[in-house]
């Protein structure tokens, strides 16, 4: 964490930097200690590592190609070859998971910063403008949060069309506001502190409190939203392409795998039941990370 | 507003209890993939169940073998067409009664055309009877009847074209074209067709229940003119998903399994030994293409548009996708359509077809592009698929595209659209339908052909004119000849089977001779 | 009280007149023609002409808006381009359907949650505690669509216990609960006993036990009441978990609620009707959202006076 140098010289003399320096140290190194605690939480981080690396490096782990078409090996049942069968095209189920999951991840993670960054700069603005700010941002998010999230993704994709891109953003404007809603009170209660008040008897710049002292403060609170939103968009995600709304064939991605092997339950139902496996593992092991950085950031949280 | 919760719930819950389906002796049960919206065909142009069992039409498609259709007298007991093939005078059967009682008269037909052609009742069908003399101004708000359409007397019926148009018959005789009777209509307004109060026709059945989303349910109707059907009653089902309609028939709470709705389950009912005997199948009027665009290189080349026609290993597809039941198709019309006559074969051969790209100046090969919807069904992106990697061989490096319905449309108007693969059903029994629609001057462009060949535009309209039939069909197959064989712009796939499977108990069932899901039930019987 | 109440409303109102401003913009802006898109392959550019004109659709957006909300405030929210039917009645037709399988949901969601929350508080850290929440947690994981087909994969096509969807007697809502309720379940449970372990460490339950209460007593009687506050207003904010399950669960099962509504009118592009349909489902988590508010200020006499000063 680099912020603190170029703001060293705001800081009152009581929270000079390397005093903070220190203090952020050890937090961090409590912090892992906490997180290295959690069992769960590691053995969802393992998960999720090795996920990375089999997306990654899916064309190497692979023996097959997902998109090949082999019209005389359809459905078939797992075996030595195909470990879990293959789809109606005679493309290996195994291979199209693992080429799902590079979408999986990709969709958890870009909608996911992109609403964090805007959450948390709307939050602050919010909470530490007040006044009018606040109040167009909290309206503006009562809004957003009242749509029912999938109605207003789906609304989305109606709009912008069915593709990649478009998922990060309907993904994106359905979760900043609960992101903002969180950071504005955060901001609110680090108003009153004092370290704040006397950057601001020193003639700090408002955007440089806002952006220099209260986000840096805020970073453990959205690094424990981003966890958690990590599995809610991976799941949003794969129910718009299951309901036909997201990603579009020839792509792999999970929800889409579900819903065309769905069309096969009677004959080969693993086609549709494995990447289904695929989303809960991953979803359960983010869900995990998130709880484990939770309680480890934020003890209070906990219960 | 917990008493009105508490309303709701009591409704909710009161729907479940009277939806348990009660069976009734005579009673044939069919089912639908989604609501069919209205029986008024004048406002549908996709569900024609509803309207083929309550309306009849001046002449009706009759079935007469598998993918076989005669003409034959409907409401008209007969009719006249003048020599210069402009008048049409049609003589009325005597005594045909509407479900309220009330007679068919010449009004009721000039009435039901001109509603159809009047602005406010904002119909989607009325492509049928744009050759009526005067139906532009009406459609245009210019005039307020239709000059072309009148009633001689109360059993006649003169209709006058603004030129011959050898198809009008054959569009009479499209579910758009039934008949509905003034003074019902009239009253029933913006709500005809919507419940069975409001839906009053001549035809076999009368609608007595329409509980959307769920279930219509059809009565026997007992003065039908030709009869009385069979048929006490007819409950049409809302059931959209396949394994739910799969279990519904294997506990016999349908009778008939339409394996369009189903298609992955072909294999299971041809193959069990209870079912295989029931299947009823028949041809279907429709031909799969895959469109090619002239304006977009390299199909500018006809060596590359040849060249990807044979590329396509059509018989696999048909065999692995569509489980074999069909047929490959090499002209533009497909089998059972009127003039139809089997074209010249193209054969696969991807290395013939490498060679036709070298020649074109593409030795290693060529990119395309083929273009897909996302709004589409599965269907269409898994042809693709599989066309991407047959046509690999023959050197097509194919890109699938996936475009929103918006940007698609949008290029296509314009002449821009890239490859995309679709089928065409019969609208109506006539060769016009499918070559006016893609290769006449207006729709070559707007179908995204860009085959801009003046002498096939000029026998296109010639066509549409011609009084002699076998010299009309004889002209369309010069014309397959030309457009599919010698300038490769038709790149024709195969038009597919349509099996049903129905329970033992169902008798006289015929697929239609257009293959459609929509068909009358006048001549099926239950035991 | 009243007060708090009717203030709450108020300021619902401008949120309410946002979502429609927000809603009809997103689906107005759509491009090319709504009207070409919808008719498909089959219609001529004049009939579609004919149509856009009937439509008002070239009017300008701004008084297509305001015609749009005076009339949804009189209860019109226009007419199915594809049903031709109003689109208030196909939705209040439609409701009974989603509400029943709401509340079989959020009963099967109580039924399971709350007992295992309850369980997973007094016995703290045993094996039923990790169960439990494990197997909430899984719960939360399983997406809705996936479970669904399981579930009918083993009880309808193996099985043969239950009917695989539609909506034709009781029957047919037992798996579309399950799987509906099953993911809101887990919520339950985790909030119950974090609620109620929260509760456990106040005060007046130290002096329960020191009273020398039984254990079980000390919960019942003390402990639960306060502890179910939060889980009570949870269960209005349910309506819009539930809602947004239901679009999935109605799809996959066939049943004809608002849910499967809104999934056709997306796949027939039928605007009016996709725009009804979600301004309905909004105004109910709304309405949700309200009533958690003042049930929670009614049951919770702190939260009462904090809301008040709050409000003013």
């Amino acid at each position: 964490m680099t912020h603190t140098s170029d703001l060293a010289p705001d800081l009152p003399p009581d929270l000079a930097p390397a005093h903070e320096a220190l203090e952020e140290a050890s937090f961090l190194r409590d912090t892992v200690r906490a997180f290295r605690r959690n069992r769960m939480a590691m053995v969802g981080l393992a998960f999720v590592v090795a996920l990375v690396v089999c997306a990654v490096f899916a064309p190497w782990i692979s023996p097959h190609d997902p998109y090949r078409v082999a019209l005389d090996e359809q459905l078939l049942g797992p075996s030595r070859t195909y470990w879990l069968g293959t789809d109606n095209f005679g493309r290996d189920v195994l291979t199209r998971i693992l080429y799902g999951a590079r979408i999986s991840l990709v969709v958890g993670i870009v909608p996911s910063l992109i609403s964090l960054a805007i959450g948390a700069v709307m939050g602050i603005l919010s909470g530490y403008l007040g006044g009018r700010t606040d109040f167009v941002v909290m309206r503006l998010a009562d809004m957003m949060i009242a749509f029912p999230s999938l109605l207003l993704a789906m609304v989305v994709m109606y709009t912008l069309g069915a593709n990649l891109l478009n998922i990060f953003l309907a993904l994106a404007l359905v979760g900043w506001a609960s992101v903002a809603r969180v950071v504005r009170s955060q901001t609110l209660a680090l108003r009153e502190k004092e370290f704040i008040e006397a950057a601001r008897a020193n003639g700090t710049s408002r955007s440089r409190i806002m952006f220099g002292h209260i986000f840096p403060n805020v970073i453990p609170t959205l690094i424990v939203l981003f966890s958690l939103s990590i599995p809610e968009a991976i799941m949003w995600e794969s129910s718009l392409s299951f309901l036909g709304v997201g990603v579009q064939p020839p792509e792999a991605s999970w929800g889409l795998l579900v819903a065309k092997g769905k069309e096969y339950m009677f004959q080969a139902p693993t086609v549709a039941i494995a990447p289904g496996i695929a989303i809960l593992l991953t979803v359960l092991a983010f869900n995990f990370i998130g709880d484990g950085l939770r309680d480890a950031l934020d003890p209070s949280m906990k219960d | 507003m917990t008493k009105k919760m508490k309303l709701l719930l009591a409704s909710g819950l009161a729907s479940l209890v009277l939806m348990s389906p009660a069976l009734a002796e005579n009673m044939l049960r069919i089912s639908y993939p989604e609501d069919p919206k209205t029986a008024d065909v004048q406002m549908t142009t996709d569900s024609y169940t509803l309207p083929l069992n309550i309306f009849d039409r001046l002449v009706e498609s009759e079935t007469t073998g598998p993918g076989v259709s005669a003409l034959v007298p409907g409401l008209a007991e007969k009719w006249e067409i003048s020599a210069d093939g402009l008048t049409y005078t049609f003589h009325l059967r005597a005594g045909v009664k509407f479900h309220d009682g009330a007679v068919l008269k010449a009004d009721d037909v000039v009435y039901t055309f001109d509603r159809m052609l009047n602005p406010a009742t904002k119909a989607l069908n009325t492509d049928i009877l744009t050759f009526i003399a005067g139906a532009q101004e009406r459609m245009d708000g210019k005039a307020d009847s239709v000059s072309g359409l009148k009633a001689l007397d109360d059993q006649t019926v003169q209709i006058t074209l603004t030129q011959p148009y050898a198809a009008f018959l054959a569009l009479l005789a499209s579910p758009g074209a039934s008949i509905y009777e003034r003074a019902f209509t009239e009253k029933a307004g913006d709500q005809f067709g919507l419940t069975p109060e409001t839906t009053n026709g001549t035809g076999p059945f009368i609608l007595t229940d329409y509980t959307l989303n769920d279930s219509e349910t059809l009565e026997a109707n007992e003065n039908y003119w030709r009869g009385r059907p069979k048929l006490d009653r007819l409950l049409i089902r809302v059931v959209s998903d396949s394994e739910t309609l799969r279990m519904l028939f294997e506990s016999d709470e349908i009778d008939v399994f339409d394996l369009d709705y189903a298609p992955t389950q072909t294999p299971y009912f041809y193959g069990s030994d209870q079912w295989k005997d029931q299947v009823r199948s028949g041809p279907r009027v429709g031909i799969y293409y895959y469109n090619i665009n002239q304006l977009k290189k390299p199909f500018d080349d006809v060596r590359v548009r040849q060249a990807f026609q044979m590329a396509i290993d059509r018989q696999t597809i048909l065999d692995k996708n569509f489980y074999g039941k069909g047929k490959l198709e090499d002209g533009v019309m497909p089998r059972g359509l009127a003039c139809y006559m089997p074209a010249t074969p193209i054969e696969y051969n991807p290395a013939k077809a490498k060679e036709l790209l070298k020649e074109a100046g593409y030795p290693d090969g060529v990119e395309i592009n083929l273009q897909q919807v996302s709004s589409w069904s599965t269907k269409w992106s898994d042809m693709n698929q599989i066309i991407q990697a047959q046509v690999a061989e023959a050197g097509f490096k194919a890109n699938i595209v996936t475009t929103d319905e918006a940007a698609f449309l949008a290029a296509r108007k314009v002449g821009e659209a890239e490859a995309y693969t679709q089928v065409w059903s019969a609208d109506f029994n006539d060769p016009d339908n499918f070559f006016y629609t893609f290769f006449s001057e207006s729709g070559t462009k707007t179908r995204g052909y860009n085959n801009n060949d003046p002498e096939v535009f000029a026998a296109i309209e010639k066509a549409r004119g011609m009084t002699d039939q076998a010299e009309r069909c004889k002209l369309y197959q010069d014309l397959t000849a030309q457009i599919v064989g010698k300038d490769a712009a038709w790149v024709p796939l195969f038009s597919l089977d349509h099996s049903y499977v129905v329970q033992p108990r169902v008798k006289n069932f015929t697929v239609p001779w257009n293959g459609w899901s929509d068909m009358n039930y006048y001549n099926v019987e239950v035991e | 009280m009243l007060m708090f109440a009717v203030r709450r409303i108020l300021v619902s109102i401008p949120v309410l007149i946002g979502i429609t401003l927000i809603l009809f913009v997103m689906l107005n802006v759509v491009p090319g023609d709504p009207i070409a898109l919808m008719m498909k392959e089959h219609a001529s550019p004049e009939v579609i002409a004919r149509v856009r004109e009937q439509m008002h659709l070239d009017d300008p957006m701004i008084s297509r808006y305001f015609s749009f909300l005076w009339n949804a405030v009189q209860g019109d929210l226009g007419n199915s381009i594809k049903l031709n039917r109003p689109v208030t009645d196909l939705i209040l037709k439609a409701f009974p359907n989603t509400l029943l399988l709401a509340v079989c949901a959020a009963l099967v969601s109580w039924v399971v949650g709350i007992p295992a929350g309850i369980l997973s508080a007094v016995r703290r850290d045993s094996f039923l505690d990790r169960f439990f929440m494990g197997f909430s947690l899984l719960g939360v994981s399983m997406p809705i669509f996936w479970s669904a087909l399981l579930l009918q994969y083993v009880f309808a096509m193996k099985l043969k216990l239950l009917p695989v969807s539609g909506f034709y007697g009781w029957q047919y809502l037992v798996l579309p609960s399950i799987v509906l309720g099953w993911s809101s379940a887990g919520v339950i449970a985790r909030l119950t006993r974090s609620s109620l372990l929260e509760v456990m460490r106040l005060d007046y339950i130290r002096t329960a036990r020191a009273k020398g209460l039984r254990e079980t007593g000390v919960i019942t009687r003390h402990a639960l009441k306060n502890a179910l506050i939060p889980v009570v207003t949870i269960m209005a904010i349910q309506v819009a978990g539930l809602l947004s399950g239901a679009v999935i669960t109605e799809a996959i099962f066939s049943i004809p609620g608002v849910g499967r509504i809104t999934v056709s009118a997306i796949s027939s592009r039928d605007m009016p009707l996709l725009q009804g349909a979600v301004l309905f489902a909004t105004v109910l988590v709304i309405l949700g959202n309200l009533v958690a508010d003042i049930l929670y200020s009614i049951l919770d006499p702190r939260i009462r006076a904090q809301m008040r000063s709050e409000a003013s």
